[in-house]
């Protein structure tokens, strides 16, 4: 993240950096032991400790890595598979009918006692086949139909919780309960981040409203607070504070800083705590910050081509404009670029609507995530950067008891697609019964997904741990195998 | 025995402590060294985990280890290494024999292995789990009193400093150490006078008496309520989607006042957990039990309210584990404890004591389970008695189902549902059995024509729920006249009931006394804590002040108590200290004294060669450690310098400023109309949060987010921190007004004006470098500058403001040291 000041260089002890390093990344959390922190072996099995006064370095990952970066595409609400890819004619054929007992006997679903509905509703969209793999697309995704032979589908999507919150907590976290590092935390801990004056994981909002449960969905839980994610805002500066306050020049706020590291330095000299070196770095850094900043959310130099490839107009926030700013800080070094885009959650009723709302949320994204993968791709960036499409869980077969057309919450099966970063380009993975209710073949229950996410980027999942409570603890729990049919 | 001593000499005679010498090698020890390893290394697999056992070999017992497994071999033969199957299978090159199993990542290093050797060569002596037996107060270690041991906790650290050869470092100068007890009692830098005073306070018993000052502060329950609020999970909004704002505050400002009162902490206990059981209970102590409501409610639609009723119950037991016993009781909620012998059913039978309250997991229709206040001070009794009666009333009139409902809905179509309000169209898509009194009042109202009785209710209602949505609540605890039952749960999943089970204490703790005459409940749980043979309750507590004063506890995983956790730095020390706490009947304030007047306490924070390498985590306290202020008083430290804190207590939350778009984060776009007023500059104890979208000034500085429980803070050193205090609009507002009051009140010229505005920040004056690098800008920023950054000359307040924002910047300002 930052050089080394060269005031470290002053440090006269490799002890006191070291007690630096530990009261950076170790004290104050939970319940870690320091003592047993200081055997390394334990602290991250293979992965050797970059430089000690920067917990965002980039280290090392467990093996050779596929993937550099990952830009996340959360679809926030749960989009419906079966009327973007999952293609099921029986269930066309079907439609009205009250789903076999077999198949809902002893599930629990959301809206068990109101609206939820045990008629089979069969999709309204037109499917057609595309690329080699002989993809299933909707006439929703267009664009999306149109790089099918760049991303891989995978049918055999499972989760545990069906609650929205909750849920998102779980494609998060790995857990539904509360307290547990986010992927990207447990990702930049890992491997740190290659940007140089931008934060390492980044989260992006479009849409007419934050995901359910906020700030947990990108939290560190018990990892260290320098691993959250840092959520950009879509108006203005992207990040918060990023501006000088008003009437302060960019020359005012240098002579400021400088005289704060100047007296800073005399108190680290006098003091002899390393942490106040740190405190120097994160100023300098925040500095850089306030340039790069404001120049990674400048769009003007992206050319005409590049802006109608993404369908950005002018600087509205957007999910188009989100994705891309997420190509330009993956170029910048970022590690981690999550992109919430909400409202999919498509119940029927007002607002939910699967034939209006749903078409609109898909009008909104479509061009922008094709756009986002062949430009990647374009500029090379693709072969380094895994792009992960998906919501937190996707849409039963049957539909709902609402006024208009819409689905339950269902966890059993569903649809997420990924790109690039080492995976295979073009596959379908996966394969749901007659009625898209379960996957009968590869399923990819989302510890698997996480194992196959950190996989690609060169970490074990059974090794990227974090004590705390007494307990080695991972994103994937106890669980997790990594899909090796999605690997290139 | 509390004076304050400047004891520089502490340094000088630092050679000349008198101890009993410590050469001969000491045999190990089983509860601190081997304990740690075998659970570590052997209990996922022959631990308590009835399920996950493996070979039938246990070894977290004596008798079974000593006995092995099913293979016959004897694991551990005491005196006899060579014979025992545990030795050989660490020591063993085969990759099929070697334990732990090579797939587990979790190899023993030599060292391990070699220890484990010598301790089954010296007899295999096995001992209980140090934190499962009471403590027993220790012999305070003779420490002559040159050597300056002010307390015994001195004559403890003392000992064990000269066992390691260490010299303990000098005491803080004066202006450090009152700016350290100032901020450490009650969260707010020194006032000017206080520092006046004190520094040249000749008295011997100066400090002391600073210290009486401090405890006797109302702000000192301020600070200290805070990590209690971390612990209890406190918020002001709902948490999971939709983040809705609750009134809980009135708890809050119990804690608070409490603390100030220094209830003895069993009393503040007892309260927390069931204030609503005790005789005849005060509205103090009903609010009191907002603890256990503190909980997260889930309003989201289509939830099972069970499922999060079940949850918040579960948050209940895994924040009592580590609150109050320091134990990962939650570790058994899935399956028996890996680590300590905490089955499974145990975790069930303390989730029945929390199982029988009122809320029902959708956050609605909590009879009892929220009081409501007509004023600030009074319930109102009346407001609720109506309430109650006025529904009643209504669900009756509204029970059967009229005799048109199908007319109504006959009458609507697909489309013309849409139109109604989102409650309307839900309750039109429901049966009339199935919804609830508000519902069929929507539909009553919309589809009912004039009914005269119907209107008088509705009236009625409307009126009295206005009354009750201006009027402050508060959450708290409320048994359910007839017990739920409660069940284990497989794996934890609740679809999945086992075996009933009955409300109970773990069996590794001592036995819960309860009147045989009825179960036991939360009140019998809450005194079982303070039964005298409990051997967590206070150590823990006590540990957990420790670790705010020094940054780390002497056990230093302070929520992990068992097999996993550290063992204690200074074991007779937290057991005496923990005996004291008992024997000053539990006063919070008698170890707050007792810690801040001793001399370890007391000692500079600087960093000395010499311990970097013997000490490197400085846990043997030679010295005192720096520590960043906690993100609440990194608030309020500029605020007292700034001359603008409202020093206030207590009262609804506020609305302190913070950037726009923090809000926009949520599921719900939440209003954030900052505060104007005096609330614009209250203490950040007070600001408003909410769980989906914290404080953006608070969230950066590593405030816990409310989700569980928090017993210790993390402190990060980020950038975003550094633009929050270079930028944030209430931070450059707090610099504009300490520059005003360092022109109005600090002399006339630069010179005083910049000793007034570090007195001000960091409790001294600054140093000749510091004013001559000060000085020098303050010339340059009052120059216009040429070239391409041209600027015009900045005015006096513009200059001024520079150089406050660059004190109110320092490391020094938001650090204790």
């Amino acid at each position: 993240m930052t050089p080394r000041p060269t005031a470290d260089a002053a440090l006269p002890y490799d002890p006191a950096s070291r007690r630096h390093f530990f009261s950076r990344c170790a004290m104050g959390l939970g319940s870690i032991a320091l003592a047993s922190m200081l055997d390394r072996s334990r602290l991250h099995a293979a992965i050797a400790p970059g430089p000690l006064t920067d917990p965002m370095a980039p280290q090392s990952p467990h093996f050779a890595p596929r993937a550099k970066n990952i830009i996340y595409l959360f679809m926030a609400g749960g989009p419906s598979q079966l009327d973007l890819f999952d293609y099921k004619p029986r269930l066309i054929s079907l439609n009205g009918q009250p789903i076999p007992e077999s198949f809902i006997a002893g599930k629990r679903f959301a809206f068990m006692d109101s609206s939820h509905g045990t008629k089979l509703l069969g999709t309204r969209r037109s499917f057609a086949q595309y690329g080699q793999g002989g993809a299933w697309v909707s006439d929703l995704f267009p664009h999306t139909a149109g790089i099918i032979n760049d991303i891989s589908l995978v049918k055999s999507c499972a989760a545990d919780l069906f609650n929205h919150a909750p849920a998102k907590l779980f494609m998060n976290t790995g857990s539904g309960q509360f307290g547990r590092p986010s992927m990207g935390s447990w990702i930049t801990y890992g491997l740190g981040s290659e940007a140089q004056n931008l934060p390492g994981f980044v989260v992006l909002q479009s849409g007419p409203r934050g995901p359910r449960g906020g700030a947990v969905n990108w939290g560190p839980g018990f990892l260290p607070t320098t691993y959250q994610g840092v959520p950009f805002r879509g108006n203005g500066d992207p990040i918060l504070n990023l501006a000088n306050p008003e009437g302060i020049s960019a020359h005012r706020q240098r002579q400021a800083i400088d005289a704060i590291r100047d007296l800073n330095l005399q108190q680290a000299v006098a003091t002899g705590d390393a942490e106040i070196h740190t405190r120097i770095a994160a100023y300098e850094m925040a500095s850089r910050m306030q340039s790069s900043a404001p120049e990674l959310v400048d769009l003007s130099g992206e050319s005409e081509a590049t802006r109608k490839l993404y369908g950005v107009e002018q600087d509205t926030p957007s999910f188009a404009r989100n994705c891309l700013l997420a190509r330009r800080l993956v170029e910048r070094g970022s590690r981690f670029v999550q992109l919430y885009h909400t409202n999919w959650d498509s119940h029927g009723g007002p607002g939910e609507n699967l034939e209006i709302d749903f078409v609109a949320r898909c009008r909104e994204v479509d061009q922008a995530q094709a756009a986002l993968v062949t430009d990647l791709k374009q500029r090379g960036l693709l072969k380094d950067t895994l792009v992960v499409w998906g919501g937190e869980f996707g849409r039963t077969p049957m539909g709902e008891n609402r006024d208009t057309t819409g689905r339950n919450h269902h966890i059993d099966a569903f649809t997420m697609w990924f790109a690039g970063g080492g995976t295979q380009a073009g596959a379908v993975i996966g394969e749901t019964d007659e009625l898209g209710f379960n996957s009968i073949t590869d399923r990819a229950h989302v510890h698997d997904i996480h194992a196959t996410i950190l996989h690609l980027l060169g970490l074990d999942h059974k090794k990227l741990t974090f004590r705390f409570q007494g307990r080695d603890f991972r994103l994937t729990d106890v669980h997790g195998r990594v899909i090796q049919k999605l690997l290139a | 025995m509390s004076a304050y001593r400047p004891s520089y000499f502490i340094f000088a005679l630092g050679g000349a402590f008198i101890f009993a010498p410590t050469t001969r090698a000491k045999p190990v020890d089983f509860s601190r060294e081997i304990q740690p390893i075998l659970s570590d290394k052997c209990y996922p697999c022959h631990g308590p985990d009835a399920a996950a056992r493996k070979s039938g070999l246990r070894l977290d017992r004596r008798i079974e280890a000593f006995a092995g497994g099913k293979s016959g071999l004897v694991a551990i033969a005491p005196g006899r290494p060579e014979e025992s199957e545990l030795i050989a299978r660490i020591f063993s090159h085969d990759s099929e024999e070697v334990m732990p199993a090579a797939d587990s990542n979790n190899p023993l290093t030599t060292a391990q292995k070699n220890l484990l050797r010598r301790w089954v060569a010296e007899g295999a002596a096995w001992g209980e789990h140090w934190a499962y037996v009471a403590p027993v107060r220790p012999i305070v270690p003779p420490v002559i009193e040159s050597a300056g041991a002010v307390n015994p906790i001195d004559a403890f650290i003392l000992t064990r400093l000269a066992a390691e050869h260490l010299t303990p470092s000098p005491a803080a100068d004066r202006a450090t150490l009152l700016r350290r007890v100032c901020f450490d009692l009650t969260g707010l830098p020194p006032t000017l006078r206080e520092t006046e005073f004190f520094l040249h306070d000749p008295h011997p018993e100066a400090y002391a008496r600073l210290v009486e000052r401090l405890l006797a502060s109302p702000h000192y329950g301020e600070r200290w309520a805070r990590p209690w609020l971390d612990a209890a999970r406190y918020s002001d909004s709902n948490g999971y989607s939709g983040d809705a704002p609750r009134q809980m505050w009135k708890y809050r400002d119990w804690v608070v006042s409490a603390l100030n009162q220094d209830l003895p902490y069993n009393e503040f206990v007892i309260e927390q957990l069931a204030g609503d059981l005790l005789p005849q209970p005060t509205l103090a102590q009903k609010i009191a039990t907002g603890f256990n409501r503190n909980t997260q409610i889930n309003q989201e639609g289509g939830i099972d309210p069970e499922q999060f009723r079940i949850e918040a119950v579960m948050d209940r037991v895994a924040t009592f584990g580590s609150t109050f016993l320091g134990l990962t009781l939650n570790c058994a909620q899935c399956h028996d404890h890996k680590f300590d012998a905490l089955p499974q059913k145990d975790y069930f039978r303390v989730y029945a004591f929390f199982n029988n309250t009122v809320d029902d997991g959708h956050g609605e229709n909590i009879p009892g389970g929220r009081l409501s206040f007509a004023s600030e001070n009074g319930p109102a009794d009346n407001l609720i008695a109506d309430l109650a009666q006025v529904r009643a009333d209504f669900t009756t009139f509204l029970a059967p189902s009229p005799a048109d409902f199908p007319a109504w809905l006959a009458q609507t179509t697909p489309e013309s549902r849409a139109k109604f309000s989102p409650s309307v169209a839900n309750a039109l898509a429901l049966p009339w059995a199935k919804q609830t009194l508000n519902q069929r009042r929507a539909l009553f109202l919309t589809f009912g024509g004039a009914n005269a009785q119907f209107t008088a209710l509705h009236e009625k209602l409307t009126e009295l729920e206005k009354l009750e949505a201006k009027a402050t609540t508060a959450l708290v605890m409320v048994e359910l006249p007839q017990p739920r039952e409660s069940v284990v749960f497989i794996k934890g999943d609740f679809t999945r009931p086992g075996e009933q089970v009955t409300p109970g204490t773990p069996g590794i703790l001592p036995p819960l006394s309860a009147p045989p005459s009825r179960p036991p409940n939360r009140l019998d749980l809450a005194r079982w804590l303070f039964d005298p043979a409990h051997p967590l309750t206070a150590r823990v507590m006590v540990n957990r002040i420790w670790q705010q004063y020094f940054g780390s506890g002497l056990v230093e995983t302070e929520n992990d108590y068992g097999s996993q956790g550290s063992p204690p730095t200074h074991p007779e020390l937290l057991d005496w200290l923990a005996t004291e706490f008992v024997a000053q009947n539990w006063s919070i304030k008698a170890i707050h004294r007792l810690i801040v007047t001793s001399a370890t306490y007391q000692r500079a924070s600087v960093a000395r060669p010499d311990l970097a390498l013997a000490d490197p985590l400085n846990q043997l306290l030679a010295r005192q450690n720096r520590l960043r202020l906690d993100a609440e008083l990194v608030r309020d430290a500029a605020l007292t310098a700034s001359g603008l804190l409202v020093p206030k207590i207590g009262g609804p939350p506020v609305f302190p400023p913070q950037p726009d778009g923090v809000m926009n984060l949520g599921q719900n776009r939440r209003a954030w109309t900052a505060s104007t007023g005096t609330d614009r500059h209250r203490r950040a104890l007070y600001t408003h949060h909410w769980r989906a979208t914290p404080h953006s000034a608070i969230a950066v500085f590593d405030a816990p987010d409310g989700f569980s429980a928090c017993t210790r803070r993390l402190r990060s050193n980020t950038p975003l921190q550094a633009l929050t205090l270079l930028n944030d609009l209430q931070f450059f507002e707090f610099a504009g007004a300490l520059a005003a009051r360092v022109h109005r009140e600090g002399g006339d010229d630069d010179n005083a004006r910049l000793d007034y505005a570090f007195r001000l920040c960091v409790a001294r004056s600054p140093t000749a470098a510091e004013r001559t690098r000060l000085l020098e800008l303050l010339r340059e920023l009052r120059t216009p500058t040429l070239g391409p950054v041209g600027e015009p000359a900045a005015t006096l307040h513009e200059a001024w403001t520079t150089i406050a924002r660059i004190l109110l910047n320092l490391d020094e300002t938001i650090t204790r040291a």
